[in-house]
């Protein structure tokens, strides 16, 4: 057990330490800067998402006892996709203190679909399950909307959208990364103090709750601190798909279900899974860089198979 | 401080039927009270009453006079702790976890909650079980080690739920002498069943007297009695709608039901 986690902590820093040089040959005068604007600032953004989205998807399949929850089950994605629909048709190019504004919009969107759910998580007498059917219900709706907005769009609009539901982490200097910084940091600080809360959730709601446990304060502010901080990853990097579904289940595998070990795990193997996907993303096609959502679905769905496939024989 | 749980009144309604209809009852440490009463009597709504998992439309549930809603769920599992019908864990976790889990309340290091797991599970005769994982022990395992999460949240009063429900006769017997260990440890004890025989493994010769019996019927207290009460047969005939009689075997008093309609 023990040497597993070194093994796999070890992995993931040799991984995190050799990504900035994979990539097509930089040429020798541009080299300081290829790597130190480009390749470097992207290195960290993958951190930060990386590392936020799998420990928010861990949190939620632990929160709704569910292995497939994930923050599109609340509806987190489908709002951040209508904010970014609703600013790429209004003008995308528009900017506000830096910000751009499709990324405040995505943020905007999927923090204000998740907090409906968070707010139907305070009522007492709600059961876990009717908070996935308020989550698929909200994404239902966002997601008619969507479609109406798609609709008044032109086509050099529905290709932005496109690309940008792709997932991707875009060329950001450095000032984007000290943006999302303090947002990841509260959402991923603030969740891992629930960590207690979520081992006593083990055996269920109401056995927690006899033990001691605020169920709906944990729930809430589970949700709450899982939306933030990926709605914050969503506005700047757009759905990265299968992340926060797949990081989970590799740690849990590797290392075990407990929560002590499960949760702080799953930040730093989500961090250096997201780099080690950016990094093939930008060899895998050579010339052009693939949207990294694409390479972790690609990436993941089969180890995930292969996982549950190996688990069951 | 003496801790005392007090029902009194507690009506529960679900539209126009009653679940639970003035339903008094008071639990303190060293008592026993085991409420009887066939399916759907309102057993489990009263014991989710007295928990505070659910609030009653009237009456009131105290715990050392103070309102069980409205303690803090921590402040409430000081106080009272659950066995649930069997444990309903959704991952592999360890005996050990589970009942280092149960250590929520107090606020301290992981090691100090471990510690202190081990500890319950020595009493329980279950150390061996520890670092297994709890979805591969059999049901009377899992009972023990849910029995090991009791002992670690340290509550002097201890409500059991029908907590033998799925278990075999020998694990029965096993897991009721546990619940007599406590009682006799002196915890409180509040146990729901509709097997009243099974609480014979639950004491020793001579202690039936001090076991209170509270029948409930269809949402009300149909009779308050003791164990050793000449009339306890008739009392649970009437509860179960069979004829039951008292009858000694090996020094302890077990109740056999039969059909109604064959007289003596």
């Amino acid at each position: 057990m023990r040497t597993r986690l070194v093994v796999m902590l070890a992995v993931c820093a040799l991984v995190v330490a050799v990504a900035p040089f994979v990539g097509p040959p930089m040429p020798p005068d541009a080299r300081d800067f290829i790597l130190w604007q480009l390749r470097i600032p992207r290195t960290l953004m993958a951190l930060v998402v990386g590392g936020t989205l799998s420990l928010v998807g861990a949190v939620y399949q632990s929160l709704f006892s569910n292995p497939l929850a994930a923050p599109s089950t609340i509806g987190t994605t489908a709002g951040a996709t209508l904010g970014a629909l609703v600013a790429i048709v209004l003008g995308a190019r528009t900017a506000l203190w830096g910000l751009p504004l499709i990324t405040g919009a995505a943020f905007a969107g999927a923090l204000g679909v998740s907090l409906l759910v968070a707010a139907i998580a305070a009522g007492r007498n709600v059961r876990m399950n009717d908070l996935v059917l308020a989550g698929i219900a909200f994404s239902m709706a966002a997601g008619a909307i969507s479609t109406g907005v798609q609709f008044s769009a032109d086509s050099a609009e529905l290709l932005t959208a496109m690309r940008w539901t792709m997932g991707h982490l875009p060329q950001v200097g450095y000032q984007n990364i000290v943006m999302l910084l303090p947002i990841a940091a509260v959402s991923v600080v603030g969740l891992l103090t629930l960590t207690r809360a979520l081992e006593v959730f083990i055996s269920g709601e109401e056995h927690a709750e006899s033990q001691g446990v605020n169920v709906r304060a944990v729930r809430m502010a589970s949700i709450g601190l899982g939306a933030l901080g990926v709605a914050g990853c969503v506005a700047w990097c757009g759905p990265i798909a299968f992340v926060e579904l797949i990081v989970p289940h590799i740690v849990r595998r590797v290392l075990g279900v407990s929560r002590r070990v499960l949760l702080p795990c799953s930040v730093v193997v989500g961090a250096s899974f997201l780099v080690l996907c950016d990094a093939v993303a930008r060899i895998i096609l050579p010339g052009r860089e693939t949207p990294v959502g694409l390479v972790t679905a690609a990436l993941g769905t089969p180890l995930l198979i292969y996982l549950v496939a190996r688990k069951s024989s | 401080m003496t801790s005392l749980l007090e029902v009194s009144g507690a009506t529960v309604r679900k539209g126009e039927r009653a679940l639970l209809e003035d339903v008094s009852l008071r639990v303190a440490p060293g008592d026993f009270v085991a409420v009887v009463g066939p399916n759907g009597a309102g057993k489990t709504t009263l014991m989710r009453v007295a928990l505070g998992l659910q609030r009653p439309d009237a009456g009131r549930v105290t715990v050392n006079g103070r309102d069980v809603g409205a303690l803090s769920p921590r402040e409430r599992a000081a106080f009272l702790a659950w066995l649930p019908q069997r444990v309903q864990v959704s991952e592999p976790i360890t005996a050990l976890e589970h009942v280092a889990a149960a250590r929520y309340r107090f606020k301290e290091s992981h090691r100090r909650s471990e510690e202190s797991a081990l500890v319950a599970l020595a009493r329980v005769q279950a150390e061996a079980l520890a670092s297994r994982p709890i979805t591969e022990l059999s049901g009377g395992e899992q009972q023990r080690v849910a029995v090991a999460a009791l002992l670690a949240q340290e509550a002097p009063l201890v409500l059991l739920d029908e907590p033998a429900n799925f278990l075999d006769p020998a694990q029965q017997l096993e897991l009721y002498a546990l619940v007599g260990q406590m009682w006799r440890s002196g915890l409180g004890v509040l146990c729901i069943t509709h097997d009243i025989n099974v609480l014979a493994h639950a004491m020793r010769a001579g202690s039936e007297g001090r076991i209170r019996v509270l029948g409930l019927s269809k949402g009300r207290v149909a009779f308050e009695s003791h164990y050793d009460a000449p009339d306890l047969g008739e009392h649970l005939g009437r509860v179960f709608s069979v004829r039951m009689r008292g009858v000694e075997v090996e020094n302890r008093r077990v109740f056999v039901g039969m059909s109604l309609e064959r007289g003596e």
